[in-house]
């Protein structure tokens, strides 16, 4: 059945994997969907598609080693499960299985950030560097909800690999108005308009970004805040247009280490086209092995949070050329 | 078998034909080996051998004039780095041509490399050669297959070495648990891993009990007897059945090439044209004490 949900509301993102995998079941006869234990979003699915549902047990080698060997046969396999686990332990299968020849096996996950509270057993922080790294492999970060529906939607026409991550999924802000931007792989979303300086972000943090940027709008700054949901192929050209149109003035913030992940591949960007900045900062997580504590308490004590992203801001506009 | 063959030529070679195809395979591969510069892993080429031969001229079901026919068996080489002697007994079946395979091995933007790959040679059903990848790959395709209703098997040959990897008891599980019995796992039990020999550092024993206790199918063989290797092709249990199946081939690394057989030195070398000279006589009085 369609979900259907409004701008602002609370969304569970896994609701969205499990309700778009079942309908695109229906649609593609080949699509098979594998998890190594992590199951209950899939019900849908399974409960639809039970010949098609792999649960391998506690195992990501073999679950994506088997995905790769359905792939081979002409499937689309989705494997979705944890992303430490799934971009970790079975890195070298993502690797050498899947994106060597190129397979089009989808890969979603949850738990890109320090999300969860589960330590840093729990927190894949490290994923995105990892998954960019690797050739053939397109790297995807979704905070809206319903945009993990379309996401998941695209990615079924795709020849290669890609990866979808999540952050816990079960309470998420719809950040959109359906309809209101296109969602295009490949494409950043300029998800606020604004002229003084640009907030660069993906997934879980674009909703943090568009309140800090509401929060700035009072003080009189006009902060544009682009979702740049796909690390993999970056979009140049928005990084560009973004320089040009907010005073060459970027933040780029992340729950995800600060090197390694969005802000390094906009650095390349900047780097490689000879782009002219006034100023770039990055806030994401240190260096560090992060602690317990809910999400927006660890993204405080590591100096991305609401207050940090604001002050960043602060001094990217306080910045002249 | 009940089902059809796709190859049209193919009339099943008999146990005397088959010996004789293992031994050219053999001589070719230490041809190519005196002509290659760099190092080709001829230990565990030459333990593989029979089972190359056993499975391309007579257990597998397939046509080289159609690689990609969905009823064909699929074969997944878990244990990569005896790409080389899977090519050349997949060119002696008429998949690739044996001289091409010499002229080119190794040398840049060729299909033929240290380790297959599919992209590059479309022939071959996996890129493979990280061990401990082979077993999962062909699990996936036994679950297609059977989704399918299709009734081809899906092989796969890995080392006993690469046995140590956690990923092939991943896969060893999931094959059980899916019931795969239209998959059949070939283990070159050659005893040695690249350093050291069988049992000395790692503990591999009891080794069939481990394939039995999670629920496979055992089949113990000696690797290099041909007539042990057709009747193990012979007694597969159906493709629709529950059971995977393993058949552990006892067999000695660096078969038939006495200075080679059992000699750690032997995991991966070239051989100069003496040494060929040498390794060709040996590999022919090996065959002919055989015969006696």
């Amino acid at each position: 059945m369609p979900v259907t949900f409004t701008f602002g509301e609370m969304l569970s993102a896994r609701s969205v994997i499990g309700s778009t995998l079942a309908e695109l079941g229906d649609e593609y006869p080949n699509l098979w969907v594998l998890t190594p234990d992590i199951g209950a979003t899939l019900v849908e699915f399974r409960d639809k598609f039970p010949e098609r549902f792999v649960d391998v047990g506690l195992a990501e080698q073999a679950c994506v080693g088997i995905s790769a060997g359905l792939a081979y046969d002409g499937n689309i396999p989705v494997v979705s499960g944890m992303l430490p686990f799934l971009s970790m332990r079975a890195l070298e299968q993502v690797r050498t299985d899947v994106c060597y020849p190129n397979l089009p096996v989808k890969i979603i996950g949850t738990h890109g950030g320090l999300v969860g509270n589960g330590g840093s057993t729990h927190y894949a922080v490290e994923d995105l560097a990892l998954m960019c790294a690797l050739t053939n492999m397109t790297v995807t970060s979704v905070g809206d909800p319903l945009m993990v529906g379309e996401v998941i939607r695209q990615s079924m026409t795709m020849q290669g690999p890609i990866y979808i991550r999540l952050a816990v999924g079960k309470k998420d802000r719809v950040l959109y108005e359906p309809g209101r931007h296109e969602v295009r792989i490949g494409k950043g979303i300029i998800a606020r308009e604004g002229t003084d300086a640009t907030i660069f972000t993906h997934g879980t943090t674009v909703a943090q970004a568009l309140d800090a940027a509401e929060a700035l709008a009072e003080e009189g700054h006009s902060v544009r805040v682009v979702d740049m949901f796909t690390l993999k192929p970056i979009d140049e050209e928005l990084i560009a247009q973004s320089a040009a149109e907010t005073a060459g003035r970027f933040v780029v913030l992340e729950d995800h280490l600060s090197y390694g992940g969005l802000a390094t591949r906009i650095a390349d960007v900047v780097a490689d086209r000879g782009i002219r900045l006034t100023s770039f900062e990055r806030l994401g997580i240190p260096q560090v092995y992060a602690g317990l504590g809910e999400d927006e308490q660890l993204r405080d004590k590591h100096g991305y949070g609401l207050s940090a992203t604001i002050a960043a801001v602060r001094r990217a506009v306080a910045a002249v050329r | 078998m009940g089902r059809k063959s796709l190859s049209v030529t193919d009339d099943r070679s008999s146990v005397a034909e088959l010996e004789e195809l293992a031994f050219e395979l053999r001589q070719k591969l230490l041809e190519l080996c005196g002509t290659y510069e760099g190092a080709v892993h001829i230990g565990g080429d030459l333990s593989a051998a029979d089972i190359f031969t056993a499975l391309f001229h007579y257990g597998l079901n397939v046509d080289p004039t159609d690689i990609a026919n969905p009823e064909r068996d699929r074969f997944v080489l878990s244990k990569g780095h005896a790409a080389v002697c899977m090519y050349i007994a997949m060119a002696m079946r008429g998949f690739f041509s044996y001289e091409g395979i010499v002229a080119t091995y190794g040398q840049l933007d060729s299909a033929y490399g240290m380790h297959p790959c599919k992209v590059q040679l479309p022939g071959v059903e996996a890129s493979t050669g990280s061990l401990g990848h082979g077993l999962p790959l062909a699990v996936g395709m036994a679950l297609s297959a059977r989704h399918r209703g299709e009734d081809h098997r899906v092989f796969t040959l890995l080392g006993d070495g690469e046995t140590g990897e956690g990923s092939v008891w991943e896969a060893v599980m999931a094959a059980r648990s899916n019931r795969l019995g239209n998959l059949v796992a070939f283990v070159d039990r050659n005893r040695q891993l690249m350093t050291s020999f069988g049992e000395e550092r790692v503990v591999f024993e009891p080794y069939p009990d481990k394939w039995r206790a999670f629920g496979w199918n055992v089949v113990h063989i000696d690797g290099h007897d041909m007539t042990q290797l057709v009747a193990a092709l012979d007694a597969l249990p159906e493709p629709d059945s529950d059971t995977p199946t393993v058949i552990i081939a006892e067999t000695v690394k660096g078969k038939g090439v006495d200075f080679m057989e059992r000699n750690l030195a032997w995991h991966a070398g070239s051989l100069g044209a003496a040494d060929l000279e040498r390794a060709l006589t040996a590999l022919n009085a090996s065959r002919e004490k055989e015969s006696v």
